[in-house]
């Protein structure tokens, strides 16, 4: 049994049972991936007209499609009748979906238009009321694809705050302003939680340590000399090297900065990783490559060839990163101390541009996301439940 | 050019048995300095330039791969995975007689235990074989993991 969920969260420690309770991990499903905008895709990956690939918030398996007006929409994968999820590809084009469990078939904007022998069900049967269930709200900022499970709350805009300034800037890498994707994902699995990714997408402080095997030199020196930063952004973590230019189109590690977008999404140098969380020890990861519009091939290429040689499931960096996630989950099976250490930078951290701002090694953009994380978790009385708040 | 067929299992047995024992500067010099070592994502047969793979390597990659597992710091592989490989169904294709090379083509089962847990990997691999120089020698290793489309569990090793 964890202690309440308002004191999991502390100035400058975090609970183990944030990462390792399961239901804490039941809780986040309602209370954060049912609540916030969860990435869903670039647009991208569903340029025409029927294109939709397969996704999840939370534990929803999803459907999002491009329709004929161009608008996209999510779908829940799911068949009104007797519940098998109607499409089963990762990426395709169709106008329908079709389960063939009884032949239920909805287009693509989720209608029923199709119940074999209808007359069986009686005069009550109204196919308008019977359509795949939509998630609430869709919207998308510079092709970047968000769905959330709730009708209310902030606009995307609003919960994405001062990070449209980021992804501006990491769309603007590219020199038509667009950016483009490599076809395929990396996909890796991982027996941890899925917050170890959140927190590792923006920890500038493990780099010279874990990744010792790996990291250059000249790397380094950002880290340790940098004139870069954390922040505690709106909810979301960023390091932010831009003293040292802006984001490079090499995407090498020496410039631009990283993203997390809370809470699953992880922006930095060429990838796009969506994170998700299938159990309280149990996390899988999607990346794809982003490509560069007007660069010569090699620039593009040479971005391919760097991702895959330091991440994905074999990647020289990312497989070091998996393995400590790996050992976290095991350390913290043990409730001898139940607090993990997020003091870093606390005494010298400091406003700046209306954000609290931390040195490049500092862990003020953690304790910016937990916070986030337990205003989630608590906000909500009308969804608590057994283990809710008490 | 004729090949007799043992000499060229007796490779691939080689080849699979120096990385079963970790002598990885021996494997790396079976390879050619054009070779590419490559295990396609997604599917077998993708374009490597326009689709992502989980390893496509030219020889520097590969050496800075090899310097990375021998560095005492690549946290993943310590302690190192332990793989078996069993090679079967070899296949010869077609010889170029000019280029002095050959094609190739077997099964690998892979097993590795590492994390006290094991993995078991199913590939079709193909090989070009170059016997140029006078010992054959790699100038193509591609494997095809059977699920190479899927979630892939933690893989540091050499495939």
């Amino acid at each position: 049994m964890h202690p309440p969920i308002n004191n999991l969260i502390t100035r400058d420690a975090i609970h183990r049972s944030v990462y390792a309770d399961k239901d804490i991990f039941d809780l986040e499903m309602e209370r954060i991936f049912e609540k916030t905008w969860v990435f869903i895709g670039h647009s991208e990956e569903i340029r025409e007209e029927g294109d939709y690939k397969t996704t999840y918030i939370g534990r929803h398996p999803i459907i999002v499609s491009r329709l004929a007006d161009g608008g996209i929409t999510a779908l829940i994968n799911r068949c009104r009748h007797r519940g098998p999820i109607v499409c089963q590809h990762e990426l395709g084009n169709s106008k329908h979906f079709r389960c063939p469990y009884h032949s239920w078939t909805y287009n693509n904007a989720g209608r029923l238009i199709g119940v074999p022998m209808p007359q069986g069900y009686g005069r009550s049967f109204d196919k308008n009321a019977l359509g795949l269930a939509k998630v609430p709200r869709v919207a998308q900022y510079q092709g970047f694809i968000f769905g959330c499970m709730s009708e209310d709350g902030p606009t995307l805009e609003e919960y994405l705050g001062g990070i449209t300034k980021f992804l501006d800037a990491y769309v603007a890498t590219s020199p038509t302003g667009k950016i483009e994707l490599f076809e395929g994902m990396q996909k890796a699995g991982y027996n941890g939680n899925w917050k170890y990714q959140l927190e590792n997408g923006v920890d500038p402080y493990h780099v010279g340590s874990l990744h010792a095997s790996s990291v250059t030199q000249e790397a380094m020196l950002i880290y340790y000399q940098g004139a870069g930063c954390v922040i505690a952004m709106d909810g979301h973590g960023v390091t932010d090297h831009t003293d040292w230019g802006p984001m490079p189109v090499d995407a090498g590690l020496s410039g631009g900065f990283n993203l997390v977008i809370f809470p699953n999404l992880v922006v930095l140098r060429s990838q796009i990783r969506t994170i998700r969380p299938i159990a309280v020890d149990r996390t899988e990861i999607y990346t794809r490559v982003v490509k560069l519009q007007n660069v010569p091939e090699e620039v593009n290429l040479r971005r391919l060839r760097d991702q895959e040689f330091e991440f994905g499931a074999a990647g020289t960096f990312y497989t070091d990163d998996i393995e400590i996630f790996e050992r976290t989950q095991e350390g913290l099976q043990s409730g001898a101390v139940d607090w993990l250490v997020f003091a870093r930078g606390l005494d010298r951290e400091e406003m700046r541009n209306g954000y609290m701002t931390g040195n490049m090694s500092d862990e003020t953009q953690h304790r910016g996301m937990y916070q986030n994380w337990k205003k989630w978790m608590t906000g909500d009385a009308s969804s608590s439940s057994a283990i809710g708040a008490e | 050019m004729i090949v007799e067929r043992p000499e060229i299992e007796d490779f691939l047995y080689r080849e699979a048995r120096l990385l079963d024992t970790q002598k990885f500067e021996e494997w790396f010099n079976l390879f050619t300095d054009d070779a590419i070592y490559w295990v396609p994502a997604g599917r077998d047969d993708i374009d490597p330039s326009r689709h992502v793979s989980i390893i496509h390597d030219d020889k520097t990659a590969m050496a800075k791969r090899i310097k990375r597992l021998r560095s005492g710091f690549a946290y993943a592989q310590d302690p190192q995975s332990r793989v078996h490989r069993l090679i079967s169904n070899v296949e010869l294709g077609a010889a170029d007689d000019v280029d002095q090379t050959i094609e190739v083509s077997c099964m690998m089962l892979l097993i590795e235990l590492s994390r006290h847990r094991q993995t078991l990997h199913s590939a079709r691999c193909e090989f070009t074989l170059d016997r140029s120089s006078g010992d054959w020698r790699l100038r193509r290793k591609k494997v095809n993991l059977l699920r190479n489309g899927e979630v892939l569990e933690n893989t540091p090793f050499l495939i």
